[in-house]
C-alpha cells in the first residue's frame, strides 16, 4: 500500500506500518521496514519523527531479516540519527552476520559512522597517523616527521605518511574543506587532541565491531567484503589491517566489472600501505581477459608495490606485456618501467638500458606512420627515460649521447621534442656532452625546415640555453647557428614559430650585434638585463622539482565516489570523530546554535578539477559573500528587532532563482517539499522539483534554469553544537551591539557539499546575546537575488 | 562510446550507470546517489545468475520469449531499489519456472501469471534460505568439487603463476531441517576462503570444519583459492618466427604431468595481431577455425596416444612489415573430469536429524580458468 504515494493516505498508511511493525510474523516486520522509505520519501514533515520511531522499534527486532531491511530504511531516512543506533548497538552487532546480504552492506557502513561519531578513531589504525603527523609538523619541519616515525619503532613501514594524512583527513572532512582551508594546520592539530582518539584495546564496541565484521570478510557476496574491509581499513589496528589483503585479492576472482572496482579501492590502499600487498605481488599480473581499465589499474598497484625483491619478476612480466597487441596497454607498461626506476633508484640503469633496447627495437622496424600505437610507445619510452634521467643526469651520460644519435632516426615529432629538451637542458652535464653539442645543433639548424611546428619552437629554446652556457671557441659557432635559426624562423610559415624568432630577437639583439663574442663583452653582456630575464626564463627550469602527480582525491572505501573520483550526490565523508558523544553529554542544550551550511554556488568556475580554481574560487566566494551578509545586515536587525509572531515559513533557499520578497519565499513552501534534512535536493524527486520551479515567477534567465536543471541549488542545515571542538576561522557579520544583541559570524564550513564539488560550504552561526527570544531571522543575499529565509529559526534565550 | 562500453561504472552529469554484460546482454543499474557500487554490480550479476538458471541460458530471444517471467523475477528481486529475495531456491517457489506443462496451462486457461499465491514456507522460518517442510522419497546429498586453474606462462615457457579457484558445490534432498558437517583431509592448503551465508563461521575459525543447515536443491557451499601450484596438466609450446614479411607459426600441445584421468575438451584460443593480414594454419589433429575478428580457434578434443597434436601455418603480415612485434595470448580450455588438481580432499560429510536411508556422492571436475600461455 505504501507504493501507492499519495499524500492522503499516508497517516493511514503510517498507522498500518505501525502495527504491522509489531506483528508476529517475521515477514510482515518485514514488509513493514520496506514501506517505510517509500512513506518517507513522500517527505511530510508530520510524519518525519514516527516513521523514525518504527524504525528505531524494528531495529530493535531479533530476527536478522527484518534488521537487514531496517537497516536500508534507517540509512534512507535518518542517516544520522545516532541515538537510535547507540540504544541498539550491541544487539546489532551480533546479528549482523546472520543479517541477509544485502542488508550487510548498510549495516556495516551504518555501524562504523556510529562508532566513528561516538568513540572517535582508533589510535592504533592508520587514521591516527593523522595526529602525529599533524602535531609534529607544529613542530618540526617535514624531514623530521619521517625521522620521527621512523623511530617510533616501525622501521618496517615505509608507507607515504603525507598520503595517508591526505587519505585519511580527506576521509573524515571530504575534499571541498581540504582546499578549502589554506594554513591554519596549527589550529585545527590542536583540535585533533588525544581526546579525540579511542584505543581499540580498550574499547568495547570499537572490539565488537571489529571483531562481528571479520566473518564477514568470508562472505560470498564480494560488496560484503568490501564493506566489511573498509570497516577495518579505518578502524583496526595498523598490525592487523592486514587481514583485509586476502579477501580483497579473492573477490578480484568475481566478474569483471567487480574486478575494476575492487581493484580501484586497492589501489587507494595500496598507495597509502605499500607493505600490506607487497607479498602478493603475482595477484596483480595482467591477464589477457582483463578489460584495459583493469589492466591500466593493475599496472599502477604493480609499480607502487614493487619492492627490490620482486623487482626482476615484475620486469619479466612487463617485457611480455611490452609486446602485448594493445599498444595502449604496452605504452602504460612503458609508463609503468619509469616509475618503478624512480622508486628504486638501484634498478634505474637496468629500467634504462631495458627502453634503450625497446626504442631501438621500434626503430628498427620503423613502420610508425603505420599505427597510432607505436608512436605512443614510443614518446612514452622517451618520456620514462628523460624521468630517470632527471634523478641523476651525470649517472645517464651515455644514454643521454645515446639518444642524442638515434635523433635523426626518430620521426614522431613529440619524441623529437623531448630528445632536442634534453639537448638543452643537460647541455652541461659530463665531458662528452658539451663536446657534442655544435654538431647536434647543426644537425638541427640543418633540418630546421622539415620539422613539426612544435618541433621548431623547442629548437629556439634548445639553441638559447645551449648559447647561454656555451664557452670558448663554441660560443661563436653556436651564435652564428642561432642567427641562422632566427632568420629560417621569422619566414617561417606559422605565426607562433615567427613570434618566437622575434621576440628573441629582441631579446638578443645586442648580443647578436656585437657579432665577435671576447670574453670581457660576454661578461659585461650577461650582466645586461635582457640577459638576466633570458637566464631566468631557461636556467631556472632545472630546478623546478619532479613531483609526481597524486591524483589526492580520496573518498570512503566501497563508496560510489571514490570510483568516479567526485563526491557522488549524498555522498558523506564519516563523521566528526566523537560529534554525537558532545551531543549525548547535553550538557550545551540550552545554548542554541544553529549551523547553516549553506552550499553557493561558485562563481563562474566550470571546471572542478583543478586544485588552483577550486582555491581561488574559493577566495572569490569568501569575498563576495562577504559583501552580500553586509548587505544584509540592515534586514536582519529589522526582523529581530520587531521580534513579531514566528512566521510559518519553510527554510526556503535556493540560491539560483530571483526572488524579491519574503512573502513568495514562503508562498512556495507549498511547492517545496519540507527542507529540513540535509539531503534534500539530492533526495528530491525530479517532477518535485519542477513543480516547484514552475511557481517560480522570475526563475525565467536561461542561466538560471540551465543551473537548476544540474541541481545546484543546495541548503544544507544540521544543528550544530557549541561545544564543538572544531573553530574554523570565523568572520563576524553582525556585533552584537548593532545586531539587538544577535550576533552572527560565519566560517567555511567543514563539510564537502553533498549536491556537488562545485560548492562551498557555508556555515552560519547564530548566537543570541541578548536575554529576550528572537523569533525571526532573515538571511538575504543579495548579489545572486538569493534568498535564504530562516524563519522557522526558534532562537530560545541563551544565557551569555 | 566505445570507451564507455567497457567501463563498469559509468558517471553522467545526472546519473551513475552500473554495467556488466553476461553473454552479450548488458544489465545496467542507474543510480541517482550515492552507494556502494559493488552492491550495484553484485546485483546485476545476481539477476543475471537467476535468469540464465530460470531460462536455461541467457540470450536475447530468450529474455523476448519469457518476458514475464523477467518481470516478474525482477519485481520480487527488488523494491523499492533496495534488493528483497535474492535467494534461488524462494525464488523458485514464488514463481514456477517456465516449462511446457505451464505453458500449456497458460495457453488453455488464459492465465498467464505463474506467481504462486501462497507465501513460500522460508520467509517465515528462522533459516530464511531453507522451507520448513521439505520432504523426499529419496534422501540424496551429492557434493562437487568444481575448480578452475589459472595460469600464466610467459614467453620463455615458465610459469609465472598457477593457482586453482574451486568451488564446492553441493545439491542437497534432504527432508526436514538436516544439520551438515563436512570436513577436508588437508584444509592447510586453502588459501583463502569463501562462505555461503548457510556456512557458521565458528567452527571453521576453530577446527575448519564446514557446519551448517543447507538450502533446498542445488547451491554454492564454499568457494576457495589454492595458490602456487608447482605443475600444469598440459603443455602448450607455441614457436613464432617471422621473416621478410611472413611468419611462420607452430604449436605442440602435449600433456606434461598425467593427471590418471583423461584430459578433454582441450581448446587453444588466440587472437591474431591486428598486423596480420592473413593467415593459414593446419593441424594434425582436432579442427582450426579462423573468425572474420581474427579469434583463431583450435579445438582439440582428447589427445591421442600415439601422436602430439601440432598447429603450423604461415601468417602473411602486412605490407612494409618485416617482422612481427606483438605476439598473441593463447588461451588454452580442458576439463579433467574425476580429479581436483588443487589436491583437496573430502575426509567425511556427516549428517544429523536424516532419516537413515541416504545417498550420499561426491565428485570432481577440474577446467582451466584464466589459463594462457604467451609467446
Amino acid at each position: 500500500m505504501a507504493g501507492i504515494r499519495l499524500h492522503v493516505i499516508s497517516p493511514l498508511v503510517l498507522v498500518a506500518v505501525g502495527k504491522c511493525a509489531r506483528d508476529p510474523s517475521v515477514f510482515v516486520r518485514k514488509c513493514a521496514a520496506n514501506a517505510l522509505p517509500k512513506l518517507h520519501e513522500l517527505r511530510q514533515e508530520e510524519i518525519t519523527s514516527a516513521i523514525e520511531e518504527i524504525v528505531g522499534i524494528l531495529l530493535n527486532d531479533r530476527s536478522p531479516g527484518v534488521v537487514g531491511a531496517a537497516a536500508a530504511a534507517f540509512a534512507s531516512i535518518c542517516p544520522n540519527n545516532f541515538t537510535l543506533i547507540g540504544r541498539n548497538y550491541r544487539n546489532l552487532c551480533q546479528i549482523l552476520p546472520d543479517v541477509e546480504e544485502w542488508g550487510q552492506i548498510l549495516l556495516i557502513e551504518i555501524l562504523l559512522r556510529y562508532v566513528v561519531a561516538s568513540h572517535g578513531l582508533v589510535k592504533e589504525s592508520i587514521m591516527s597517523s593523522l595526529l602525529c603527523i599533524e602535531s609534529s609538523h607544529s613542530e618540526k619541519d617535514v624531514f623530521d616527521v619521517n625521522v620521527a616515525l621512523e623511530d617510533n619503532g616501525i622501521p618496517s613501514r615505509t608507507y607515504d605518511s603525507e598520503l595517508v594524512n591526505l587519505v585519511s583527513r580527506s576521509y573524515i572532512e571530504g575534499l571541498g574543506e581540504y582546499l578549502t582551508r589554506s594554513s591554519d594546520t596549527n589550529a585545527r592539530s590542536s583540535d585533533l587532541n588525544g581526546a579525540r582518539f579511542t584505543s581499540g584495546k580498550t574499547n568495547d564496541d570499537v572490539k565488537l565491531l571489529l571483531q562481528c565484521t571479520s566473518p564477514l570478510l568470508w562472505s560470498h557476496n564480494s560488496a560484503v567484503v568490501l564493506a566489511a574491509a573498509g570497516v577495518h581499513w579505518i578502524m583496526s589496528p595498523k598490525e592487523d589491517v592486514k587481514r583485509i589483503v586476502k579477501p580483497l585479492l579473492f573477490i578480484l576472482r568475481s566478474s569483471g566489472a567487480s574486478k575494476y572496482v575492487v581493484l580501484c579501492n586497492i589501489q587507494v590502499f595500496a598507495k597509502a600501505l605499500p607493505h600490506l600487498f607487497v607479498p602478493h605481488y603475482e595477484d596483480f599480473f595482467v591477464s589477457s581477459s582483463d578489460s584495459y581499465q583493469s589492466k591500466a589499474l593493475k599496472l599502477e598497484i604493480l609499480s607502487s608495490i614493487v619492492t627490490e625483491s620482486s623487482i626482476s619478476s615484475v620486469f619479466k612480466e612487463f617485457q611480455d606485456y611490452i609486446r602485448d597487441p594493445d599498444r595502449r596497454f604496452a605504452a602504460d607498461t612503458v609508463a609503468a618501467i619509469g616509475l618503478c626506476a624512480r622508486k628504486l633508484p638501484k634498478m634505474a640503469n637496468t629500467c634504462v638500458e631495458g627502453l634503450l633496447a625497446l626504442i631501438r627495437q621500434e626503430l628498427l622496424t620503423s613502420d610508425i606512420e603505420s599505427g597510432n600505437g607505436e608512436a605512443d610507445v614510443l614518446i612514452q619510452s622517451i618520456i620514462s627515460i628523460k624521468s630517470i634521467i632527471k634523478q641523476d643526469p651525470s649517472c645517464h651520460e651515455k644514454v643521454i649521447i645515446q639518444l642524442f644519435r638515434s635523433l635523426d632516426s626518430i620521426k614522431v615529432p613529440e619524441a623529437r621534442v623531448m630528445i632536442i629538451w634534453m639537448v638543452g637542458e643537460y647541455s652541461s652535464v659530463g665531458v662528452k656532452i658539451p663536446r657534442m653539442l655544435t654538431t647536434v645543433l647543426k644537425y638541427l639548424a640543418w633540418c630546421f625546415k622539415s620539422e613539426a611546428v612544435e618541433t621548431k619552437l623547442q629548437i629556439l629554446n634548445t639553441t638559447i640555453k645551449v648559447l647561454l652556457c656555451a664557452k670558448g671557441g663554441d660560443m661563436w659557432t653556436i651564435t652564428r647557428l642561432f642567427s641562422y635559426l632566427l632568420e629560417l624562423a621569422e619566414c617561417d610559415l606559422n605565426y607562433d614559430v615567427r613570434d618566437r624568432a622575434r621576440f628573441f630577437k629582441k631579446l638578443f639583439s645586442h648580443n647578436l650585434c656585437s657579432q665577435v663574442p671576447e670574453e670581457t663583452n660576454a661578461l659585461q653582456e650577461n650582466k645586461d638585463l635582457p640577459l638576466v630575464l633570458v637566464e631566468c626564463i631557461f636556467r631556472k627550469q632545472e630546478n623546478l622539482a619532479a613531483s609526481e602527480p597524486i591524483n589526492d582525491r580520496f573518498y570512503l572505501p566501497g563508496s560510489l565516489s571514490q570510483i568516479v573520483l567526485h563526491a557522488a550526490p549524498g555522498y558523506e565523508p564519516l563523521p566528526k570523530p566523537c560529534s554525537s558523544l558532545c551531543d549525548d553529554l547535553g550538557q550545551f542544550s540550552n545554548s542554541i546554535d544553529r549551523t547553516t551550511a549553506l552550499g553557493e554556488e561558485w562563481t563562474g568556475s566550470s571546471s572542478n578539477g583543478t586544485d588552483d580554481p577550486d582555491t581561488s574560487g574559493s577566495l572569490d566566494e569568501e569575498s563576495g559573500s562577504n559583501y552580500d551578509s553586509q548587505q544584509s545586515i540592515p534586514g536582519l536587525s529589522d526582523n529581530s528587532g520587531t521580534g513579531d509572531s514566528a512566521s510559518e515559513g519553510d527554510r526556503n533557499c535556493d540560491p539560483l532563482i530571483q526572488i524579491s520578497d519574503a512573502g513568495i519565499a514562503c508562498s512556495n513552501e507549498n511547492g517545496a517539499s519540507h527542507s529540513g534534512f540535509p539531503d534534500l535536493e539530492g533526495m528530491m524527486s525530479k517532477r518535485a522539483l519542477e513543480s516547484w520551479l514552475d511557481e517560480q515567477p522570475g526563475s525565467s534567465s536561461p542561466s538560471a534554469s540551465e543551473q537548476i536543471q544540474v541541481r545546484q541549488s543546495s541548503a544544507r542545515i544540521s544543528i550544530g553544537n557549541i561545544g564543538r571542538q572544531v573553530k574554523a576561522k570565523s568572520y563576524t557579520l553582525l556585533d552584537p551591539a548593532n545586531g539587538n544583541g544577535l550576533k552572527v559570524y560565519y566560517s567555511f564550513s567543514s563539510e564537502a557539499s553533498t549536491i556537488s564539488p562545485q560548492l562551498v560550504c557555508l556555515e552560519t552561526f547564530f548566537e543570541n546575546c541578548s536575554s529576550e527570544t528572537m523569533s525571526e531571522v532573515t538571511l538575504v543575499d543579495e548579489e545572486s537575488h538569493k534568498a535564504l529565509d530562516l524563519a522557522d529559526l526558534t532562537l530560545a534565550t541563551t544565557a551569555r | 562510446m566505445l570507451f564507455l562500453k567497457s567501463m563498469p561504472v559509468i558517471a553522467s552529469p545526472t546519473h551513475y550507470i552500473f554495467q556488466i554484460v553476461r553473454a552479450g546482454i548488458t544489465f545496467l543499474a542507474c543510480t541517482q546517489v550515492e552507494m556502494p557500487p559493488l552492491m550495484g554490480i553484485e546485483f546485476l550479476c545476481r539477476v543475471a545468475d537467476i535468469l540464465s538458471d530460470y531460462l536455461g541460458e541467457l540470450n536475447e530471444d530468450l529474455i523476448k520469449d519469457n518476458f514475464v517471467i523477467v518481470y516478474e523475477l525482477l519485481d520480487e528481486m527488488i523494491d523499492n531499489g533496495f534488493p528483497l529475495t535474492t535467494e534461488p531456491n524462494i525464488l523458485r517457489e514464488m514463481i514456477a519456472p517456465p516449462n511446457i506443462v505451464s505453458k500449456m496451462l497458460s495457453v488453455v486457461t488464459g492465465n498467464s501469471s505463474n506467481v504462486s499465491d501462497i507465501l513460500p514456507g522460508a520467509t517465515a522460518s528462522c533459516v530464511p534460505w531453507r522451507p520448513t517442510d521439505v520432504k523426499y522419497a529419496n534422501n540424496e546429498v551429492y557434493v562437487d568439487l568444481v575448480e578452475e586453474m589459472d595460469a600464466i606462462i610467459n614467453r620463455d615457457g615458465v610459469l609465472v603463476k598457477c593457482e586453482i579457484y574451486g568451488e564446492v558445490q553441493v545439491n542437497c534432498l534432504l527432508s526436514g531441517l538436516p544439520d551438515l558437517t563436512l570436513s577436508f583431509a588437508n584444509p592447510s592448503i586453502l588459501h583463502d576462503v569463501r562462505f555461503h551465508p548457510c556456512v557458521r563461521f565458528r567452527p571453521w575459525e576453530s577446527h575448519q570444519i564446514l557446519s551448517f543447515v543447507p538450502p533446498d536443491g542445488q547451491f554454492k557451499l564454499m568457494s576457495y583459492r589454492v595458490k602456487k601450484l608447482k605443475s600444469t596438466p598440459i603443455y602448450v609450446k607455441p614457436q613464432l618466427t617471422s621473416d621478410a614479411g611472413t611468419c611462420r607459426i607452430s604449436v605442440m600441445v602435449g600433456i606434461r604431468n598425467d593427471p590418471g584421468k583423461t584430459i578433454d575438451s582441450i581448446i587453444l584460443q588466440f587472437q591474431l595481431p591486428p598486423c596480420i593480414l592473413s593467415a593459414d594454419l593446419t593441424s594434425n589433429h582436432g579442427t582450426v577455425n579462423v573468425l572474420s575478428n581474427k579469434i583463431c580457434t583450435w579445438s582439440i578434443g582428447r589427445i591421442p596416444k600415439d601422436k602430439a597434436p601440432s598447429l603450423s601455418g604461415t601468417m602473411v603480415l602486412e605490407t612494409g612489415l618485416e617482422t612481427l612485434r606483438v605476439f598473441p595470448t593463447f588461451q588454452v580450455e580442458f576439463r579433467i573430469m574425476g580429479v581436483a588438481l588443487s589436491g583437496l580432499q573430502i575426509d567425511k560429510l556427516d549428517l544429523q536429524n536424516v532419516p537413515n536411508r541416504l545417498y550420499k556422492g561426491f565428485r570432481a571436475v577440474t577446467r582451466a580458468g584464466e589459463y594462457e600461455v604467451r609467446s
